[in-house]
């Protein structure tokens, strides 16, 4: 039944108050008639409204006739109604069929690019290349050959292991998991020398392969040769191998921070200012000033595109600048603070800068204080292997 | 005999009742809707009042603001604040 009440929605429906004496027999005849009616109400006068579809409304009156009631309407609805009103207004629905065809006109195109990095890595440079290998805004649908632009991606970036675009929409969502960076390999078969690739102090070196040119307590920087790639001999003279070997060291991770006792630290009031403009992909309208009335503030802006349904992205974005008040504070630490704030912070970044935690030989944490400041230096002395191939070129 | 027959089978297909046969089945739901399939005509019909016939007797309902919302060929629907449901049966 609420099926059919849509239908006939769609269709147009009256609603009418029908008065007599016989309302019991004319609802029945209805009935019996298979005429569809709803909404059936019985106000205390003895009128009777009721809806009833357009095309049995011809029924209708004949039943009421049959009747002797009379039948009045009461409300038009539904779209050939709503249709008849605009009959007159010709400028209004031409630009209505033009709104309409427009929004078809546009959905033939890409409006807006989504990447997604797995993992949420970050990959520079992403959206040029894309552009440039012919996925950009405003591009017909039907002209980007999705195969293409992955190759041809693939083909450029060494960092992709995988890709994927999928058109949906005026959206294009271009899926891309991330490589891991290889090291260069070099055939097994060319000659190459061991080279350091880290400053430290080796502690361990056994060659396989080649001849050890280091020894355990050198000192070595970047770019020390290690192992070089030939053998000499008394009889054969100098044979050039591809260099093997181990290579473990102690590698120092140094870093250091100046924090200062008296510190100025912008704080949030909490108060927040909005500003909106519109944008036409270039173009774009203020709808406000510019200026925020904070003296401080810190400044955020977010654009959103305009879609009407989930993928479909219109060539419109509204960019919202918020504000937001911020308030200085001054903050005094006494000389143990301060050094204590400097060591953490330190080493919570050399944490994220070693992976190997294990390995972590010694930890060796130095502070001068100075008249204003604590200079915080934390060493650490970490086991790695070491080590990169580079080709010998004679 | 044949009716018996087929009413021996739907018995054991578990069929409803109201599909094959003309008993109508009453749906109350709150004290606000009554759904009432399989129903025959409608006798009375006021704001505060409906009395709707079936073919093993007659309803009357009671209540105030009531209106026939949906009807169709064999189900009607009743809402409005139901007071009271009555049960007439035809003595045959």
């Amino acid at each position: 039944m609420f099926f059919r009440i849509l239908i006939n929605f769609i269709i147009g429906y009256v609603r009418i108050a029908v008065e007599g004496y016989y309302i019991e027999r004319f609802i029945n005849i209805c009935k019996n008639e298979k005429i569809a009616v709803w909404n059936l109400k019985r106000n205390n006068d003895i009128k009777l409204y009721l809806n009833v579809g357009l095309r049995d409304y011809r029924k209708i009156i004949k039943v009421a006739k049959k009747t002797k009631c009379k039948v009045k309407i009461e409300r038009k609805r539904g779209v050939p109604f709503v249709f008849n009103r605009y009959k007159k207004r010709k400028i209004f629905g031409i630009f209505l069929m033009l709104l309409i065809a427009t929004t078809i006109f546009s959905s033939n195109f890409i409006w807006n690019i989504e990447v997604r990095v797995e993992n949420d890595e970050k990959m520079e440079n992403i959206v040029q290349d894309l552009e440039e290998m012919g996925l950009k805004t405003g591009e017909w649908k039907d002209k980007i050959n999705t195969k293409e632009v992955i190759n041809r991606v693939r083909l450029k970036r060494q960092d992709i292991a995988w890709m994927g675009i999928e058109l949906k929409g005026t959206n294009a969502i271009v899926r891309i998991a991330k490589a891991k960076e290889k090291p260069q390999i070099i055939d097994e078969n060319e000659y190459c020398n061991i080279v350091s690739d880290k400053t430290g102090v080796i502690t361990k070196i056994s060659a396989q392969n080649g001849t050890a040119v280091a020894k355990v307590g050198d000192t070595i920087t970047k770019g020390t040769p290690l192992i070089n790639g030939w053998l000499e001999g008394k009889y054969t003279g100098i044979r050039y191998v591809h260099a093997k070997g181990e290579i473990e060291a102690k590698v120092w991770y140094t870093k250091s921070k100046k924090v200062e006792y008296n510190q100025i630290i912008k704080e949030e009031t909490g108060n927040e200012e909005n500003k909106y403009t519109i944008k036409l992909n270039n173009f774009q309208i203020n709808l406000q000033k510019k200026l925020s009335k904070f003296k401080i503030y810190d400044t955020i802006t977010s654009e959103n595109k305009f879609k009407i349904f989930s993928d479909f992205y219109l060539p419109i974005a509204i960019e919202k600048t918020t504000y937001k008040e911020q308030k200085e504070k001054k903050i005094t630490y006494t000389p143990e603070e301060a050094k204590n704030i400097g060591i953490e912070q330190v080493q919570k970044e050399l944490d994220e800068e070693i992976e190997n935690k294990e390995n972590i030989v010694n930890k060796n944490i130095n502070f001068y204080q100075r008249q204003d400041a604590v200079e915080v230096y934390v060493t650490y002395e970490v086991l790695e292997n070491i080590g990169t191939e580079e080709k010998i070129v004679f | 005999m044949k009716k018996k027959g087929m009413k021996k089978l739907n018995r054991m297909l578990e069929m409803p009742q109201e599909v094959y046969t003309n008993v109508p089945k009453f749906t109350i739901t709150g004290f606000e809707e009554l759904i009432i399939e399989n129903y025959k005509g409608i006798l009375e019909y006021e704001n505060f009042f409906v009395r709707i016939s079936t073919h093993i007797g007659i309803v009357n309902i009671n209540g105030l603001n009531l209106n026939l919302e949906t009807m169709t060929n064999d189900d009607i629907r009743v809402t409005g604040k139901i007071e009271s449901v009555e049960l007439e049966r035809v003595i045959d």
